[in-house]
């Protein structure tokens, strides 16, 4: 289900990292809380964006939350395709529904980010326990 | 005790039916017509067009409910001004019963004060009248502010007096200053079919309202798809044949068919004869009033829009009832600390007390009660969800500081805040009281709660 080449963040967001070329989305456990999404703020290309904190914001039907960077770096292309269709994060988070791609600007965060396995065993032991 | 009122707008008409309740012989004089700008060129106008964009929003997005349409839907500009006119024309008459059925005089023309106890009037009939009087109200409102740069011709630069009267839907429109009226505009003509650029000097939409507000109706902008340019000014707007280019003060240039300039509103104090008597105006030719709404000069009284600060028809009319009251020999004042507003943008704003950026200057400890509407089953049902409630109230006295609403019917919901202010009442007063289900109004009484993180239907913190 959480594919194995894509690195995950505890806030529930992904990166596919190539080079210093990320793509980032949010994870299918992200996409099955939040319910169907309905809204996905654009980030301006140029921004700048810390792993750790706020990368844009997304509105389902449930709620409206923080989307949070895996990855340090500058935003260079929002998934336009959201903008009409933001169900697509729903259908398909770790494919079409891809929200961002970033250049990374500092790899040693990337060692913070987990594997597929790991990340399983956080959603199981730390987050579907609280 | 004869009372004789300028301008019989929101503010005058309201202070001649009470002085006339408290026995004065009340003669009101307006030169274009009753009901003021609120009436003819605010309010209500705007009302009603917001209520055509709605009927087309939820045409257009009828398949959402269920409902096949067979065939398309278009505004047409053309019968949405009629409608405008027939409810504003119900409402001037209405204004015009009134005083018929209380027995104030109208008197249709330019009233211009000689001294204290005289009034020369220019009627549209051509003759002029004099009308001797006891006390003078003057409640002569505000007109739109214009750029002396740029100033309005009424075709390709407009004030919003011409936004409510427009024949033909413009193709792109340039609104400069996203505040109440600009806002406001930028939905209807969107939803009509325009393109709409607003451009705005402050650093967000609605700058005076709570930030949080002004970052969601921001959002709702984004997903209406109007640009909206924040931190910019607009330098000169030069017009040509076929539209507009406007030049913003970052040296960019944008082009559309019209212009729209709402930065405000200037108060109407020129060529009243206030000079005739001495009245003291502030830098802006407001008049200055005490606490009792009268003037410097004894017997003379202002309300309205023509005194500055906040101006909003619903005050104008409080202060219409004070300065009646006053003017007939009482002692009352306005409290200003409990004034509803409300914003008509889609989805609505409203709002009353302090906003949490003024509660934080002044130093109080506080606490924030929030609740989302899409957390409301009626507002799932209605098919609007977007929007929140949010409380602010004082820490250890739960007392209410402000309230602020973004959401479908806002403006109605606000006033449950707004009594429970004016009656001193706490948070868990409304916290407490039993709310209907299912209405929107389940969410004030749940962000009421969520002041003590005791909110139901909110997910634990």
């Amino acid at each position: 289900m959480n594919p194995g080449d894509v690195m995950y963040h505890k806030e529930h967001t992904w990166a596919r990292v190539s080079g210093n070329k990320a793509t980032v989305g949010i994870t299918h456990y992200a996409q099955e809380s939040l319910g169907d999404i309905v809204y996905i703020d654009e980030p301006e290309t140029g921004t700048n964006v810390d792993a750790g904190t706020e990368l844009t914001q997304i509105e389902s039907t449930k709620a409206t939350s923080s989307v949070i960077s895996p990855v340090s770096g500058t935003v260079t292309e929002f998934n336009e395709e959201l903008s009409d269709a933001p169900e697509i994060i729903n259908e398909d988070p770790y494919g079409k529904g891809w929200i961002v791609k970033i250049d990374i600007t500092d790899e040693s965060q990337l060692k913070d980010l987990m594997d597929s396995t790991e990340y399983e065993k956080y959603l199981e032991e730390e987050v579907k326990l609280k | 005790m004869k009372i004789t009122i300028l301008g019989a707008g929101p503010g005058g008409y309201v202070c001649a039916i009470r002085a006339a309740q408290l026995g004065a012989e009340v003669t009101i004089i307006e030169d274009t017509e009753v009901g003021g700008t609120c009436l003819n060129r605010g309010c209500i106008p705007t009302k009603t067009l917001i209520a055509s964009a709605d009927a087309l929003h939820k045409t257009r997005n009828a398949e959402d409910f269920g409902l096949e349409l067979n065939g398309s839907v278009s505004p047409n500009i053309l019968k949405i001004m009629e409608r405008k006119r027939k409810v504003v024309d119900t409402q001037v008459k209405g204004i015009r019963g009134l005083f018929k059925s209380w027995g104030v005089k109208l008197m249709e023309g330019r009233g211009v004060i000689v001294n204290s106890k005289k009034i020369k009037v220019d009627l549209k009939d051509g003759s002029t009248a004099e009308v001797e009087t006891d006390k003078i109200i003057i409640a002569t409102g505000s007109s739109p502010a214009q750029i002396p740069v740029f100033p309005f011709d009424g075709t390709r630069i407009l004030s919003s007096d011409h936004a409510i009267n427009l024949d033909t839907i413009p193709k792109s429109l340039i609104i400069v200053g996203a505040g109440v009226i600009g806002c406001e505009f930028a939905f209807i003509y969107k939803e009509f079919g325009s393109e709409i650029t607003m451009v705005e000097m402050m650093p967000r939409a609605v700058s005076t309202e709570d930030e949080e507000i002004s970052a969601l109706l921001e959002r709702e902008i984004k997903k209406k798809k109007i640009k909206l340019i924040t931190n910019t000014g607009v330098q000169k707007v030069d017009v040509k044949e076929d539209g507009v280019t406007a030049t913003l003060s970052d040296g960019k240039t944008i082009e559309a068919e019209k212009v729209l300039v709402s930065i405000g509103r200037a108060v109407n104090s020129k060529n009243i004869g206030l000079e005739n008597i001495g009245v003291n105006t502030g830098k802006r030719g407001e008049i200055i009033v005490d606490a009792k709404m009268q003037t410097n000069v004894e017997g003379v009284y202002a309300i309205g829009d023509v005194i500055g600060g906040i101006m909003l028809a619903h005050l104008a009319s409080k202060q219409g009832l004070i300065a009646a009251e006053n003017a007939t020999g009482g002692d009352a004042k306005v409290k200003y600390d409990v004034i509803p507003a409300a914003i008509f943008t889609s989805p609505e704003i409203a709002s009353v007390g302090l906003r949490e950026h003024q509660v934080k200057e002044k130093g109080i400890k506080y606490k924030v009660g929030r609740f989302q509407f899409r957390a409301l089953g009626k507002a799932h049902a209605m098919g609007e969800i977007s929007g929140i409630f949010k409380i602010i109230s004082e820490e250890g006295t739960d007392k209410i500081l402000g309230a602020h609403i973004i959401g479908p019917h806002a403006s109605d919901l606000i006033h449950e805040v707004a009594v429970a202010m004016d009656g001193g009442l706490t948070v868990n007063d409304i916290a407490h009281t039993i709310h209907a289900h299912p209405t929107l109004a389940e969410g004030v009484m749940e962000a009421a709660e969520d002041v003590h993180d005791m909110a139901v239907h909110c997910p634990k913190k």
